[in-house]
């Protein structure tokens, strides 16, 4: 097996106490960061922002200070710990970061780092404490270390048929210094990662218990709505507010600027508007009734030279002019490798294809909600966001509250998607509690949240591939772009595995706001890059996947360029045992099947569908998945990521699209934005893991992208068309 | 005639008959088990029982509920161990979780009418309840196997 | 299949018919009655049954376009899921119809559909009873022709059993009505209730005739 090397600072790391009432309490830093805000401060102290507790009776406490929205962290990651502490699961309970004031440094959850970065450091955290544990045991005993061994939660002297539990030496363990050096699990010991651990949070779940921070109450506390522009490129200039203040349960109405003008925003500072509307009431439905009472006067774009804003209000159908338009001009290029101008000059047949996907809506089931109670010398939150270190220093200055007066609790998030990464919904809340004086629960409607933004921005790319008059591939050349951002990735496949490449890049602006969305760029340049293959191998009359193995040989054996972002083993490796299984896995009739690869948050991925028609819409009847995430933790809860990633992926590469006439968001809400459904979803759903022995990675991200390939290459195989334009299914009752 | 009743409890209703009884219930009794998704009854997180029926709280005003029974995931059961929930949990469904109030509601009244359901019964019964995380492979499980649990108990 | 039946019994009615009404035959009408039979039951209603075919087709004609707008048509599909829209396509979630007409299990046409609008673009419309024709009466409207529509709506078998006084009075049923009260944003009939109202009865009381295609 590949051994683990931790590079920890152990004196920061990790720190042991007496817990009052006795037993161990062993606190220590999980960087549950971001990979870069992470890697940039490894120098600052470590945060020791989490902790294993093991109490006289047995108990084992793990707390878990990562945001849970979906994707089971906050059952998966203690599992790592309890490994190596060697204690039955049944045994562990796990807290949630909640009131949790002052470790704020680095929890996000999202690009599918938590697995990956929670790795090493859980595991020494668990070795550790499991060391001391026999330490202890060592001394009470008088006998050497190395002669005991544990066994779920309990010690042993075998030779002198000796018994402990850890709860009777937990109390002496913590008097004992921190070891420095600890010997990890090998894979072949491990006993409860790669089993499958229920939701630490089901019970609570099944029987509708609050979780949620709309479901948050506090004595006093009053409700709050935002009004927003309803079209992007205008500002509020005044509101109209008579007929509201004369309704029922409504305290104040009044406008906001979430940010002061010359705030520097930061990364994770999106926010749609300069100035909203909020209606301040005593319950929901009161509030939401003076909502449809207000009127907001409008300024005209405000887009211009200065801000580089579009000085006009966008539609839907400009947008695709002017992507198109964008996709025959020059464009910047980030990769050239080989004389690809010339192998496209001798080129006996050049094929070229363009594809394009809409704006969409992350549609968290939970629409965006906050509590926030502000006073004058401190603020106390209650917020589903997947990023608090970042909104807590733009809390900190909208609010002029010192950071560590600013506590924020983190909910349970009613899905994230990428969504919960902003958090203009928190710094709304504070600046209405800060102006009211009051505790308040600002609740989005459906149709606020679906129409503020931070969408999946719209993209296109345009494929060409160079063939010679043997039909051999001899040049590869991309050009892709986006609204307001590009989806390229110029290192990877098939970059590398072709002599003459060329990357390049455009962006067009725009006053819709963008974000994060499951898989950023990836979920589109996945789709056009997978169809493109397919379509070029189809040309060539290879096996599509025969073709992706071909070009990953040459990746491997011959690399073109000095830096390609994949490891071609590992990606033909996903390929192949979907091969193997997909020999296996019988095509319904009357149906076509599809097949994708992708790498991306550094997992390999791979996804078939079979799609057959029925009430004359495309309908995905079985698929089939195979994952190399490295080892994998919780294997139930990871095959439910996958099954929602690939349904997810389906419902969004058939029906989902948000449209725009005159910067106004055309859908807002379920009844227009289509989405997937319980008899549209595939009924059979295979997922299989590559074994090996690698650290593990990402679940949440990585199939999502390859699932809208494998949709596009199925309808090709049922229907002889090409699918070039998402959605794939046209929405009734619109022209697009 | 001003009451309801809820999960077997009385309670007076002295708000706007115009109120959903979504709101009513999360805002005036503190049950929050049923969810706001979209308030335009096409979501279905907001499914509740009213007179046995899986209504969607978010457009059923108190007027039609006054006088009748309603049951909330909350009521559900006594000890959760409804066998939709038993199923919910031994499957292991959720993953962000907030939906599946409304699907369990959902699910309780096909349960209830149609004791061993078929695939197809569950794509007519359930088609009104979305789950972005995409588990309705589970959710159909577990479906199948609370039919199992429930004619075990007899 | 099914069409294809229907198809032969319209012919096969259809032959006396219009030998009987020799002089219309340029414009091609039918008697939506394979035989005088129903109205004439009722003494009270028969006595205002006039057999005038220009004018009975003329009023079909009227009826015939609020029958087929999306209005009237939605809830009266060919096949078992209700339709939507001003485009009459599918219903999202494909509710089916049910024995009773009254949707099933947790898809029951009033767990979402209320006695009255709600409120919004694309809401769930309501009417008291909101339900669709059940399943032993289906009373299709989607894709019948004028011949079609007008023998079934006047053939107890098909209509309900419904005799010509209780096809007069469905003309103010509530969810007949709710038709002209649809709730925002969507298209109303191509005539106003009255003008309906009165076509219907005209139609009906004239000798239910209708233009042969």
């Amino acid at each position: 097996m590949k051994a683990d090397k931790t590079t920890l600072d152990r004196r920061s790391f990790l720190k042991a106490a007496l817990l009052a009432g006795g037993g161990l309490i062993l606190r220590f830093n999980w960087p549950v960061g971001n990979a870069v805000a992470a890697e940039k401060d490894h120098t600052a102290p470590a945060t020791l922002n989490s902790y294993i507790k093991i109490h006289p009776d047995g108990r084992v406490t793990l707390f878990n200070p990562n945001p849970e929205f979906g994707q089971n962290v906050k059952t998966s990651l203690p599992m790592i710990l309890a490994e190596e502490l060697d204690v039955s699961w049944d045994s562990v309970q796990v807290e949630q970061a909640d009131f949790f004031p002052e470790h704020f440094e680095r929890q996000f959850t999202g690009g599918s780092q938590s697995i990956r970065r929670a790795w090493p450091i859980l595991r020494t955290a668990g070795a550790t404490a499991r060391q001391m544990l026999m330490l202890a045991a060592a001394q009470r005993w008088s006998v050497p270390l190395d002669e005991i061994s544990t066994a779920t939660g309990s010690l042993y002297h075998k030779q002198s048929n000796l018994k402990l539990s850890y709860g009777e030496v937990a109390s002496a363990a913590a008097q004992i210094p921190v070891p420095k050096n600890v010997r990890l699990k090998t894979v072949a010991d491990f006993k409860i990662i790669g089993s499958s651990k229920r939701n630490v949070e089901i019970d609570n779940i099944v029987t509708g218990k609050p979780l949620f921070t709309s479901d948050y109450k506090k004595e006093g506390m009053l409700i709050a709505m935002i009004v927003h522009p309803a079209s992007f490129g205008r500002e509020i200039t005044s509101i109209d507010d008579r007929a509201v203040r004369q309704m029922p349960g409504i305290k104040d109405v009044f406008t906001i600027e979430p940010l002061l003008r010359d705030y520097k925003k930061n990364g994770f500072d999106v926010f749609s508007y300069g100035q909203i509307a909020v209606i301040v009431g005593n319950s929901t439905w009161e509030v939401m009734q003076a909502k449809k009472k207000l009127i907001l006067q409008l300024s005209g774009p405000t887009g211009n030279a200065q801000n580089g804003k579009p000085d006009f209000l966008e539609s839907t159908g400009r947008h695709y002019a002017a992507m198109e338009q964008a996709s025959t001009q020059p464009a910047q290029v980030k990769r050239r490798d080989g004389d690809p101008e010339s192998a496209f000059k001798t080129a006996a047949r050049i094929i070229e294809r363009t594809y394009t996907a809409p704006f969409l809506v992350h549609n968290t089931m939970e629409p965006v909600s906050c509590f926030a109670d502000v006073r004058a010398d401190h603020a106390e939150l209650y917020a589903p966001i997947q990023a608090p270190e970042f909104i807590t220093k733009t809390l900190s200055a909208r609010l002029g509250l010192p950071k560590e007066k600013i506590k924020i609790n983190l909910a349970r998030m009613g899905g994230g998607f990428g969504l919960r990464a902003y958090g203009h919904h928190v710094v709304e809340a504070a600046v209405i509690s800060q102006k009211i004086q009051a505790p308040v629960k600002l609740m989005y409607t459906r149709e606020d949240e679906t129409t503020y933004g931070i969408y999946r921005p719209s993209y296109s790319a345009t494929y060409r591939a160079a063939l010679d008059e043997n039909n051999q591939l001899i040049g590869f050349h991309i050009k892709a772009g986006g609204i307001p951002e590009s989806p390229l990735h110029e290192n990877r496949f098939p970059a590398g595995a072709i002599e003459n490449y060329l990357a390049e890049t455009w962006s067009i602006p725009s006053a819709i706001t963008v974000g994060a969305f499951r898989a950023p760029g990836s979920n589109f340049i996945a789709c056009a890059e997978q169809s493109f293959l397919d379509e070029l191998a189809y040309e060539m009359k290879k096996d599509p996947l025969d073709f992706r193995l071909e070009l990953l040989k040459r990746a491997k054996e011959r690399p073109v360029g000095q830096r390609n972002d994949y490891d071609a083993d590992r990606y033909a490796g996903v390929i192949q045992l979907l091969k193997d299984k997909a020999a296996n896995l019988a095509r319904p009739a009357r149906t076509g099947r599809g097949t994708a690869a992708y790498f991306c948050h550094n997992t390999y991925a791979a996804a078939l569908v079979d799609i057959g028609v029925k009430n004359n819409e495309p309908y995905v009847t079985q698929a089939l998945a195979v994952m190399d995430c490295g080892i994998v933790i919780n294997k139930d809860a990871a095959i439910n990521m996958a099954e929602g990633a690939l349904i997810d992926g389906i419902g969004n590469a058939l029906y989902g699209e948000q449209l725009f006439k005159d910067g106004v968001p055309l859908k807002s809400n379920f009844n227009t934005y289509r989405m997937i459904r319980m008899h549209e979803a595939p009924a059979k759903i295979e997922v299989h893991f590559v074994e090996n022995q690698d650290n593990p990675t990402g679940m949440g991200e990585p199939l999502f992208p390859p699932t809208f390939g494998a949709v596009a290459n199925a309808l090709f195989d049922h229907t002889g068309k090409r699918y070039y334009r998402q959605p794939f299914v046209k929405q009734s009752g619109e022209k697009s | 005639m001003n009451s309801i009743r809820i999960n077997k409890k009385e309670y007076t209703v002295d708000v706007d008959k115009e109120m959903p009884l979504l709101w009513f219930l999360r805002d005036y009794v503190g049950l929050t088990g049923a969810k706001y998704g979209c308030g335009v009854a096409q979501c279905g997180a907001c499914v509740v029982h009213l007179d046995g029926e899986a209504v969607r709280a978010c457009v059923t005003k108190m007027k039609r509920a006054i006088g009748k029974e309603v049951t909330t995931i909350e009521g559900l059961s006594e000890n959760g161990d409804h066998p939709l929930q038993l199923a919910w949990k031994d499957v292991d469904v959720p993953q962000c979780g907030y939906c599946h109030a409304g699907q369990i509601m959902s699910a309780a009244v096909l349960l209830r009418e149609r004791p061993t359901p078929t695939d197809q019964d569950i794509d007519d019964a359930m088609a009104g309840n979305i789950c972005r995380c995409g588990t309705y492979s589970r959710i159909r499980k577990a479906i199948h196997q609370a039919a199992e649990l429930q004619k075990q108990k007899g | 299949m099914k069409i294809d039946k229907e198809k032969k019994e319209i012919t096969k009615f259809r032959l006396p018919v219009t030998l009987s009404v020799i002089g219309l035959f340029l414009i091609g009408i039918v008697s939506a009655f394979s035989d005088d039979a129903h109205y004439t039951e009722n003494k009270e209603i028969a006595v205002l049954v006039k057999k005038d075919s220009a004018r009975s087709v003329h009023a079909f004609k009227k009826v015939y376009a609020v029958l087929q707008s999306p209005r009237c048509m939605n809830c009266h599909p060919s096949g078992d899921i209700p339709l939507q829209g001003d485009d009459s396509r599918l219903h999202a979630m494909f509710p089916k119809r049910g024995a009773d007409g009254k949707g099933i299990l947790a898809m029951k046409c009033t767990n979402c559909h209320q006695a009255e609008n709600s409120a919004g673009l694309k809401t769930p419309p309501g009417s008291p009873d909101w339900h669709l024709p059940p399943a032993n009466m289906k009373m299709v409207f989607q894709g019948r022709s004028a011949p079609e529509l007008a023998k079934q709506l006047v053939d107890l078998k098909q209509n309900g059993n419904k005799d010509l006084k209780a096809l007069i009075a469905h003309a103010d049923d509530g969810l007949v009505k709710w038709g002209w009260n649809p709730g925002e944003g969507r298209t109303l009939p191509p005539i106003s209730h009255a003008e309906f109202k009165e076509a219907w009865i005209t139609w009906l009381t004239n000798g239910a005739y209708a233009p042969a295609q």
